[in-house]
């Protein structure tokens, strides 16, 4: 075979095999794009609007909520007494900082914070500090106060 | 808006797999060419030695692949292809340096084991969340081994213990598991006890949170432990991952108030350890070595050995790896010098430590910026799946991040050795370099990251 053909062909095939490793990268990139663009314009990625609020069915001793009253939530919310969460509890009963309340944009997740007086899901208790998941339409508990979680 | 139809289905996964072995294929037959150009003789010759690999790494991906497919998975189709084209562009390196016999090492110590824990991931993604339960031992086993090693381990020729001589079996590295079982081990305690921890913590100097230090000792233990045993094993590349990978995972599982403090406390802790051991503990002669090579790799002052002269000077000692590292570097130029055509054999351990000095000489700057990149997107992928993982999820989650921290600081001490930006310490390239255990750890590693994605997927539908 003649050298000098080889060497234009080994030379030839050298960027032929730069362009195709570029190629697979061009297509990462934009299968990434996609993929990204899909998840913003379907809203899932970012669940700043929960689909969901709590009923109060039960206030206890709370001051400020009324039996019936609904609580908008947001993806994450902390419960408790202290003036700094998201949704304050006024009863004694009801610790500090009690509980969190979150949905992960598929399913709600609740995680005790160590409180008291217990967190009751469905009448049973959270484990303290282990977040689980939450059906909709639960009965929820926090201290004396009862509240249902409504889609 | 795009619809939803037009990325159900596998179909970038499937184009970039072929591109993958289309790559595999061509730069093994220049490779082969052109190492038969070199020495004059006829160029075709060769050829039929790499049609094996070549199908083999097809087949595997493509069964891979046609599983994903048969389960109607649409998540994740990037990871898996990133992660063997930076395997192929490896394969051809590691063939071009060490030959057929390198290459088939290569894929049967590594790649077919590995790729067949990806599939079990892929086939039973709930294996990889029943792996919870079963993370205390495995992780103690993977301290146990190089803990083992450091005892009883092969010694090299350069003094250091890395392999472990179970029976019959080839020798095995175990400096890599004992990241994985630190990655799992942490995952697993953060899990278990880290919302604990935090909600227990004590408020200290002001705006400092303090968790109960009783949560603290086991994993500052498990380092200890492996910080020793890869110390004993001469393994100082491991011992840095090892610290990279704790405060990292510390920094992912807890909020910055107590990861500050917990790391302030570690910072005052190896303050007060270093001070003792700087008067205590000599410096092993290799990191000190390293140390000169990294300052001044062409220095011509007499090299000593335990105070006394050894007779040649640094340049002809520690600097010549990283000289000649450089002089290939240089060699290969922006599009490098031709598959085969270059010289990577004057570079010690091209196989392995100085992988990617070959894929720099022989492909040059437009094939090594884009492996860069590749090992980002792999990164940016593991880390977005851990964001979108429910909080249930925390363990995955955590060694999601685990595995990325573990990626990426490899490839930047090693790449950043190679070309003498930091001192140089031996780690291997994740999924290039020759190693059987290191190359099935990152691919088990790319398995768990894939059956994570399964799991999200079957809980959203």
């Amino acid at each position: 075979m003649d050298l000098i053909n080889l060497n234009t062909l080994l030379f030839a095939f050298k960027w032929v095999f730069v362009g195709l490793i570029y190629f697979a990268l061009i297509v990462v990139v934009i299968a990434v794009r996609r993929e990204m663009g899909l998840r913003l314009g379907g809203g899932q990625a970012l669940p700043s609007a929960a689909p969901g609020r709590l009923i109060v069915v039960n206030p206890g001793g709370a001051v400020g909520i009324r039996a019936g009253s609904t609580i908008p939530l947001r993806s994450e919310n902390s419960l408790g007494a202290e003036p700094d969460n998201d949704i304050v509890l006024e009863d004694t009963f009801v610790s500090g900082h009690h509980a969190r309340l979150g949905w992960d944009g598929a399913e709600w997740w609740l995680e005790d914070l160590g409180s008291k007086n217990g967190t009751f899901v469905n009448q049973r208790q959270c484990r303290p500090y282990k977040p689980e998941p939450v059906p909709p339409g639960a009965a929820l508990r926090l201290g004396e106060i009862k509240f249902e979680l409504a889609e | 808006m795009l619809s939803r139809e037009r990325v159900s289905g596998r179909g970038i996964e499937a184009l970039l797999l072929f591109l993958v072995v289309a790559v595999l294929a061509l730069g093994l037959a220049l490779t082969s060419i052109g190492l038969q150009v070199r020495q004059d003789l006829n160029p075709v010759v060769e050829l039929p030695a790499i049609v094996p690999p070549v199908v083999l790494v097809a087949a595997l991906l493509t069964g891979a692949h046609l599983l994903l497919r048969r389960q109607r998975r649409t998540m994740e189709q990037v990871l898996l292809p990133v992660a063997g084209l930076l395997f192929a562009l490896g394969l051809i390196a590691v063939f071009r340096v060490r030959g057929t016999e390198g290459m088939w090492q290569q894929l049967l110590r590594g790649f077919v084991p590995g790729m067949g824990v990806l599939m079990l991931f892929i086939w039973r993604p709930q294996t990889v969340e029943s792996m919870r339960r079963w993370t205390l031992p495995l992780s103690l086993v993977g301290l146990a081994l190089p803990i083992a090693t450091a005892v009883f381990g092969v010694v090299d020729e350069t003094g250091a213990r890395l392999s472990l001589q179970l029976g019959p079996l080839p020798p095995i590295q175990t400096s890599d598991m004992v990241k994985v079982a630190l990655i799992f081990f942490l995952a697993w305690y953060i899990e278990r006890e880290g919302n604990e921890a935090a909600g227990r913590a004590r408020i200290v100097f002001g705006r400092l949170r303090l968790p109960p230090v009783r949560h603290l000792i086991p994993g500052g233990m498990f380092v200890a432990l492996g910080t020793l045993a890869l110390v004993q094993m001469q393994d100082h590349g491991a011992v840095l991952i090892l610290g990279i990978l704790f405060v990292g995972m510390l920094y992912a599982g807890f909020e910055t108030r107590i990861f500050v403090t917990v790391g302030l406390l570690g910072l005052v802790m190896t303050v007060l350890v270093g001070a003792v051991l700087a008067f205590t503990w000599e410096v092993p002669t290799v990191i000190r070595y390293r140390f000169i090579a990294f300052v001044d790799p062409w220095s011509e002052a007499p090299l000593l050995l335990d105070g006394e002269p050894t007779g040649i000077t640094v340049a002809q000692g520690p600097g010549y790896q990283i000289q000649q590292s450089i002089y290939a570097t240089i060699a290969g130029g922006l599009s490098g010098t031709g598959l085969g055509l270059g010289t990577p054999s004057y570079v010690p351990l091209a196989h392995s430590d100085f992988i990617y000095t070959v894929v720099l000489e022989e492909m040059g700057a437009v094939v090594g910026l884009p492996v860069l990149l590749l090992f980002v997107v792999v990164m940016l992928r593991l880390l977005r799946l851990a964001a979108i993982l429910p909080p249930t999820q925390n363990f995955e989650r955590l060694v999601l991040v685990g595995v990325a921290i573990h990626l990426f600081t490899q490839v930047f001490v090693m790449v950043g050795g190679t070309l003498n930006l930091i001192p140089l310490t031996g780690v291997t390239i994740p999924f290039m370099s020759q190693g059987g255990v290191a190359l099935f750890v990152n691919l088990a590693e790319i398995g768990i990251a894939m059956g994570l994605a399964a799991r999200l997927e079957e809980a959203r539908r």
